[in-house]
């Protein structure tokens, strides 16, 4: 049950972030371009992180 | 209408420039350090490091004292629209009231409850409810910053209002056209992202000095990686958006896009648009209409501003001709709005439309009109009235050249910048490379200097205008005497010089402190990742 309430919770999100698309991407394009290029910057960030992480797993410890 | 005294207008524009100018050293790194906070609390809640959550705190410690002081520096400026622009807020506060009002509503309601929340919700909140915390903090201060570039955008290029005779005022008539107006969303998005270049410059240079140091080296290596990654895409995107904003100057504010380029003469003067150059350097002399010592590179111009090669764009000589038959409708409707303010005659009414369009441009004859009175102008004298008028058409063309070459240099030292210390970071090489993390360290105040020449650019070139082709800045101001306008803006300068100086004191104790352990008396327990991997 709670597997199908988180379905149906993204899927909820997912008709929104299309929504979102749709008439941000028609009426404001560059808004559209911010939300997207945010959220694009903070996960490369993010990922940035992770990576360095996985190198100094085994690395020399050099920075 | 009497017109204000020249010099409490000039030291009106001077306050508000200073205020503005001031606030603005602490608002970019607001925009963006929320969002670079939100980037390492979800590494954080992802894999369950605690050296994420003590960056967050860290960093978050700095930004806090930044946000705190910015806060303060900013309430004064929604104040001085009605205070020292009366006669602006009367004539556009039915458009201009409301994004202000919203932003007021985002700034203090929704960003100020969240970041008390992310500040003091650490052992209250769950992991993921204090992260969802941390991105609507970061989503309520940019938001604060869309509602103010908002209602710039309408000074820009009006939309969504039009004036009513009845009220003598701009009146509402679209709040979609007003913020969806092209102008508001390149402004947002370019005033944003550097924002974004400017938190991550000063995370990165920060953890430069400590790498330099050999202190704090897991936080600030992790630092240095996530900021310069946040920093070069960031760097690349305002680039991007300083030329779609170049573009819309060229469609909709041709004045200062001619100002921008020090372009006396058309582009397609010397025979070919495409050839014009694009000034690398020059000394513009306002008065003679021509640069000095010109330096350009051929067959960028046409492509870089108009994004073609064969456009002829207009230059400063030809927009100030082409101003004087705009004054001279504008003195009709000015003269036939007066008309029908009397008694409301419908030929007067008739007459003001059919030169509405052209209203603002008579208000620029009323300074060097007989006694200011447009009904005072006669054939005889109206010629001389309007080559006076049609020089004030053009902005401080010096001031506007070189803001935006120092903006725009900048602009792509950071772009070179970030690329180095990305790739040196994601070598793990940095510490091979001291003159960079040094550079890095000097780095630190430049994105903020690079928006201040921004803002300058932007309203120098917006010149004579308030609101771009309504309301001459010179109309705007309240009628203060001199020595209230001296007394205050001494005040300011001393408040806000005040404020400076303490936020300075504070970075510089914090930064130098590094992270502190915040539960050091009760460690905390390392918490399993959000995403943990299943256990064999």
């Amino acid at each position: 049950m709670g597997k199908l309430f988180t379905f149906v919770g993204l899927g909820v999100v997912l008709a929104l972030a299309l929504l979102l698309a749709v008439v941000a991407g028609d009426y404001g394009p560059w808004y559209f371009a911010w939300i997207v290029g945010t959220v694009m910057i903070v996960l490369i960030a993010g990922c940035g992180a992770v990576m360095y992480d996985a190198q100094h797993e085994n690395g020399t410890g050099e920075i | 209408m009497p017109l204000i005294d020249p010099s409490v207008v000039d030291l009106s524009r001077l306050q508000f420039a200073l205020t503005a100018l001031y606030h603005f050293l602490f608002v970019p790194l607001t925009l963006g350090m929320t969002f670079l906070l939100a980037a390492m609390e979800t590494v954080y809640v992802i894999t369950g490091k605690q050296i994420y959550k003590d960056m967050t705190q860290f960093w978050g410690k700095l930004f806090a004292i930044n946000f705190a002081i910015g806060v303060a520096t900013g309430l004064t400026m929604e104040f001085e629209f009605g205070t020292n622009w009366s006669m602006y807020s009367h004539f556009v506060g039915d458009v201009f009231g409301t994004p202000l009002a919203i932003e007021g509503l985002m700034a203090f309601f929704m960003e100020s409850t969240f970041i008390g929340l992310m500040f003091f919700g650490w052992d209250r909140l769950s992991r993921p409810g204090h992260l969802a915390v941390t991105y609507l903090t970061a989503l309520g201060s940019n938001l604060s910053a869309l509602w103010i570039l908002v209602a710039n955008g309408f000074m820009q290029n009006p939309q969504g209002a039009s004036f009513n005779p009845d009220t003598m005022r701009m009146e509402f008539n679209s709040f979609l056209k007003l913020v969806f107006s092209e102008d508001a969303q390149a402004k947002f998005v370019h005033t944003s992202i550097a924002g974004f270049v400017t938190g991550a410059l000063f995370v990165m240079g920060i953890s430069a000095f400590y790498i330099l140091r050999k202190q704090h080296r897991e936080l600030a290596a992790r630092s240095f990686r996530m900021a310069a990654l946040f920093g070069i895409i960031s760097s690349l995107a305002v680039v991007t958006l300083g030329d779609a904003l170049g573009r819309l100057d060229y469609l909709v504010q041709p004045t200062k896009i001619a100002a921008i380029e020090g372009l006396w003469q058309d582009s397609a003067a010397n025979g070919s648009a495409a050839s014009a150059p694009w000034l690398l350097f020059a000394l513009p002399d306002q008065a003679k209409q021509t640069n000095y010592a010109e330096i350009g590179v051929p067959y960028v111009l046409d492509p870089l501003i108009a994004h073609s090669f064969n456009t002829n764009i207009p230059g400063l000589i030809s927009l100030e001709q082409q101003a004087g038959p705009r004054i001279a409708k504008g003195i009709v409707a000015l003269n036939a709005l007066q008309a029908y303010g009397k008694d409301h005659d419908a030929a007067a009414l008739a007459t003001f439309k059919a030169n509405e369009s052209d209203m603002g441009y008579g208000f620029l004859a009323q300074r060097y009109a007989p006694n200011q009175d447009l009904n005072l102008i006669t054939p005889a004298n109206q010629g001389a009235i309007i080559a006076q008028a049609e020089k004030d058409t053009i902005p401080n063309v010096p001031v506007t050249f070189w803001s935006f070459r120092i903006m725009m240099a900048l602009g792509f030292f950071f772009v070179g910048l970030f690329a180095f210390a990305a790739f040196y970071s994601l070598k793990n090489q940095l510490e091979r490379h001291p003159l960079l993390l040094k550079l890095c360290v000097w780095s630190i105040p430049l994105p903020i200097l690079a928006c201040e020449f921004g803002w300058i650019t932007a309203e120098a070139g917006r010149q004579p205008w308030s609101v771009y082709g309504y309301l001459p800045t010179f109309q705007a101001a309240s009628s203060h005497g001199l020595g209230y306008m001296v007394f205050s803006l001494i005040g300011f300068a001393l408040l806000y010089s005040a404020f400076i100086a303490a936020e300075l004191y504070l970075m510089f104790k914090f930064a130098r402190l590094g992270p502190q352990p915040h539960h050091a008396a009760a460690p905390e327990a390392t918490p399993a990742p959000m995403f943990a991997t299943p256990a064999e």
